[in-house]
Parts: C-alpha cells; structure tokens; sequence
C-alpha cells in the first residue's frame, strides 16, 4: 500500500522543502514512484528545488481544487531534469506562484474532500509508491486538511526553545486528527549537539519516535536554492542521511 | 642598573688568611661571609644561598674534603662553585679534590689575579645554572598548565609569569595561554548551547492553543470527515 505522508513544522524556514525535495529523491534512487505535492499555497516554493519556474508551471494545484483540471494533468514528471538515471520516478504537482490565485484561495479556501480524492488520484493513476504533502507552517485550515488526509505525518523541528511549544502543539492536533503514523524530523542541529542526546530528548519530550537527526549544513545552506543537494553531492554526509529517513519513511 | 654583588664564603681556620682574602674579595666588590672552621662554613652555605664557596683544605672539626662531599651530596647544593685553596701542594690533595667535585684548586698565598679569573669563571658557572634551573622550572610551569587544560582547572594567569620573557620559551607561554583562553571559551560555549538542548515546553499555554485549534466546530467537522475517508 502506499503512502501519504504530510511533511509539516509550526514555524517557515525550518526545512519542510529541502526535507521532502530530498527525502521524494532518495526514495526514487531505490526505484520508487514519488510524488509531491506542494500544498504550500500560500508560499509555494518547493518547484525551484525541482528546476521548475514561473515559466514552465502549467496546470496546478489550485486548478485541481477549483475543479478545473483533473490532478493528473497538474502532475510534471520532473524526473528526466532532476536526473536521468534514476530508478524511480518523481512527479510534481506544483501550486500555483500566481499573486491572485494565492488571494482566492486564502479567501474562499477548498474542500477536504477535493484534495483527499486528488490525492488518491494521483496515488492510483501515476501508480506511486510514495506521495509527499509539502505544507505550510503553523496550523492553518489548508495545513490542516493535508495533515487529515494524510497516513504519515512528519514534524519538523529545529532544537531551539522557540520550536519545542509549537511542535508539541502539532503533535497534540495531529494525534486528534487520528493521524496513524508520527515521525519527528530534527534539523539544523548545531554540530555541537550531540545527535544521539537530541534523539533522545526530543523522543522523550514529545514521546514521538524521531526519524533523523539533521545537522545544520552549511554545504546545504549553500546549494539549496540551486537544486537537490543529495542528487549534487550524493557522497556528503547529510545525502546518507536523507536516504536513510526516506527508508524509514517508506518503513 | 648594577647587578647585586655576588655573596662568596670563604671558610678557613687561619685567621690571618680568612682576613686577607675576605677584605681583597670586599675590595672587589663581593658581598663576603667568613666560617673559622669546616662545620661552621657547612652550617652556614646550608643556611643561605651562595655564588661560590673558598674552601680550605686542612682545617679542624671538618676539613675542606668533608665540607666538600657534603656539599656534592646535597639535592640543593651540588651545582655550587667550590674553589680550593690551601697550602697543601702535594698532587695527591689536587686529585683528591678534583675527584670529590671541587671546580678548582689554588695553592696559597693566592695570586690575586689567578683568584680573580677563578672566581669570575665560578660565577659565570654559577649564573648559567641559576638560568638553566628557571629555565626548566618555567617548562615545568607550561607542562603544568598544559595538564590544568586537560583537567578544565587552568587559570588565564596561570603563565603570566613565564609569558613575560623575550625568549622561545615566552613565546610558547603566550601562544599556549591564547590557544588555553580560546579552548575555555569554546566549551563555556558549548555548554550553554547544551543547556538550550533541555526541551521546556509550558504545557498549560500549549494546552489552550491545542483547545482553540480543536474546540471549533469547523475542527470537528475535519476531523469527522478525515474519519470518514479514511474508513473508505
Ligand atoms: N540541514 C540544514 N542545514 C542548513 N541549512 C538548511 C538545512 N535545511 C534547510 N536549510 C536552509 O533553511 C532555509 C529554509 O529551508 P526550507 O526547506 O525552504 O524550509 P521550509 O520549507 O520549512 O520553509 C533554506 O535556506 C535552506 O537552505
Ligand atoms: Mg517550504
């Protein structure tokens, strides 16, 4: 069976894109079909790591939502630019950058349901093995609905006080929202931390299992507005690391 | 800024002697304590630091040997200059003496300006030891502070002392001190970071956001629905 998994963090800039960017690239590296969704609407951002801009966006998201296009037709195989090699495959379903279609769904929002069943659209006709849910940050409406309609949800967080009260209040939510699976996803960890403690705090204060412990990178820091950093630098460190929670992920 | 005179000790049962050689070497400029016979001068170079030591050979009490050995046998004392002087000028005491450690021999009466090389040269000896022994002393300070790192009890002034010389050696104290006062910061550092690492979350205000969120119609509405479809 395959999954849906919500990649979400209370606050923007955590990580959430780079995080699901390289998690959906690793996981086609071990020949799986991925899928992203970007239902970032109000910031969407994901398409620049994909190599998609303003230009070659055609249908998107927000069409789907507006019942004007099938999903499907919103879905880009980004596979060939990101890398011809791979075994799987990634298709992306961007959202719209577009500054009015951003202001009419802020304002008219969509249905759960249009989205649950866009997704089990995808999930069926691109025939995936993984479909990952890009959000926004905090705990708006839309955020909410792709946490409702997802198998898996993975918070994000930095190890610093401001992340840990808002985090704990995602996690809460999420688990009335009967979520089935829960994952913690530590990044930015300073290099003087020591990742097993983080791991073990984290897991204890949230008793949430944690997928990964990410160190800040600055090497990552550095190209990730150019592409995705495991497929550059598939030897650094921080790729190994990105493989390893798309296993655990995939589970 | 002169040097401070040198403190000599001349230790001799013949007081005619002792005199003599005790005005001479004032007149040169020493400081110059006098011992009449070889446990008074033992007692005394025990007493206080000297730069040399005149010693006779023949003497009662403890003769000049005695003093001599002891003087070699002692941790503190071992590196003291020691001149001889004595009337005795069998070949037989010259070995003896050389062999018990003794830096030279002078026959008496002495010859001033032998007696003045002799004793310039005894200094000389006596400075460069004094050196070398502070030298070490001050590698012993820097090997100390090094352990105080490792330990995590090193003081920043821990090295003043031996920073201050224009030498390798000062160079090395105030390199080190730097790199000591950098590694310091550094873990000062690090252990606020780790204390950033404890997860304080105030349950009470995050309780009532999880509320507001949760406690709207709309929520449970989602939350139905989410069900709903999940059933499906
Ligand atoms: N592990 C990391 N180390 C260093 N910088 C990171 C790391 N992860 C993300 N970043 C940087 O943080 C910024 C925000 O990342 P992004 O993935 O866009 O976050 P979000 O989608 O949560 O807003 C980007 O500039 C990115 O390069
Ligand atoms: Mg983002």
């Amino acid at each position: 069976m395959s999954r849906v998994v919500a990649v979400h963090s209370f606050r923007g800039g955590t990580g959430k894109s780079n995080t699901t960017a390289n998690v959906a690239v690793m996981a086609a590296r071990r020949g799986l079909r991925v899928g992203v969704v970007d239902t970032d609407i109000q910031s969407p951002g994901i398409h620049v790591l994909f190599g998609i801009d303003q230009a070659t966006i055609g249908r998107t998201l927000n069409d789907h939502l507006w019942g004007r296009c099938a999903i499907t037709e919103a879905a880009v195989d980004v596979t060939a630019g990101l890398d011809p090699t791979l075994e799987g495959r990634v298709f992306l379903v961007p959202s719209s950058i577009d500054a009015g279609d951003i202001a009419r769904v802020m304002h008219d929002g969509y249905d759960v349901a249009l989205l649950h069943e866009g997704i089990r659209t995808l999930v069926d006709e691109l025939r995936l093995d993984l479909l990952l849910l890009d959000t926004h940050p905090g705990l708006n409406e839309e955020t909410l609905l792709s946490i409702a309609v997802s198998d898996t949800v993975v918070v994000v967080l930095r190890p610093d006080q401001q992340d840990y009260e808002g985090t704990s209040v995602t996690v809460s939510v999420a688990r009335r929202l009967q979520v089935p699976h829960m994952l913690l996803v530590v990044n930015k960890t300073p290099a003087v931390f020591d990742h097993a403690d983080v791991e073990e705090r984290v897991r204890a204060a949230y008793d949430c299992e944690v997928a990964a412990v990410l160190p800040h990178s600055d090497d990552l820091m550095a190209y990730s507005s150019q592409g995705v950093f495991s497929l550059s630098r598939p030897d650094h460190p921080v790729a190994a690391m990105y493989d390893a929670l798309a296993a655990r992920i995939v589970g | 800024m002169s040097d401070p005179p040198a403190q000599l000790i001349v230790v001799d049962d013949d007081p005619i002697n002792r005199r003599l050689l005790a005005s001479y070497l004032e007149r040169e400029g020493h400081a110059v304590a006098t011992a009449n016979d070889g446990r008074a001068g033992w007692e005394l170079v025990r007493s206080r630091p000297f730069d040399v030591v005149l010693l006779d050979v023949l003497m009662p009490e403890m003769d000049g040997y005695q003093v001599l050995e002891r003087i070699r046998g002692d941790e503190d004392l071992r590196h003291l200059p020691v001149i001889m002087i004595s009337s005795v000028e069998d070949m037989q005491s010259v070995v003896r003496c050389i062999e018990l450690g003794a830096d030279d021999y002078l026959p008496k009466p002495f010859n001033p300006v032998l007696l003045r090389a002799r004793i310039a040269a005894g200094l000389s000896r006596k400075r460069l030891h004094d050196l070398e022994r502070e030298y070490l002393e001050q590698v012993e300070h820097v090997v100390t502070a090094a352990s105080a790192v490792e330990a995590g009890t090193f003081a920043p002034d821990a090295l003043d002392g031996v920073a201050g010389r224009d030498d390798a050696l000062g160079t090395l104290a105030r390199v080190f001190s730097h790199m000591a006062a950098e590694v310091q910061a550094r873990e000062r550092a690090l252990k606020r970071q780790v204390q950033e690492l404890r997860i304080e979350i105030d349950r009470t205000r995050a309780d009532r956001q999880v509320e507001e969120i949760t406690g709207t119609d709309a929520f449970r509405d989602l939350q139905r629905r989410a069900a709903e479809l999940r059933s499906r």
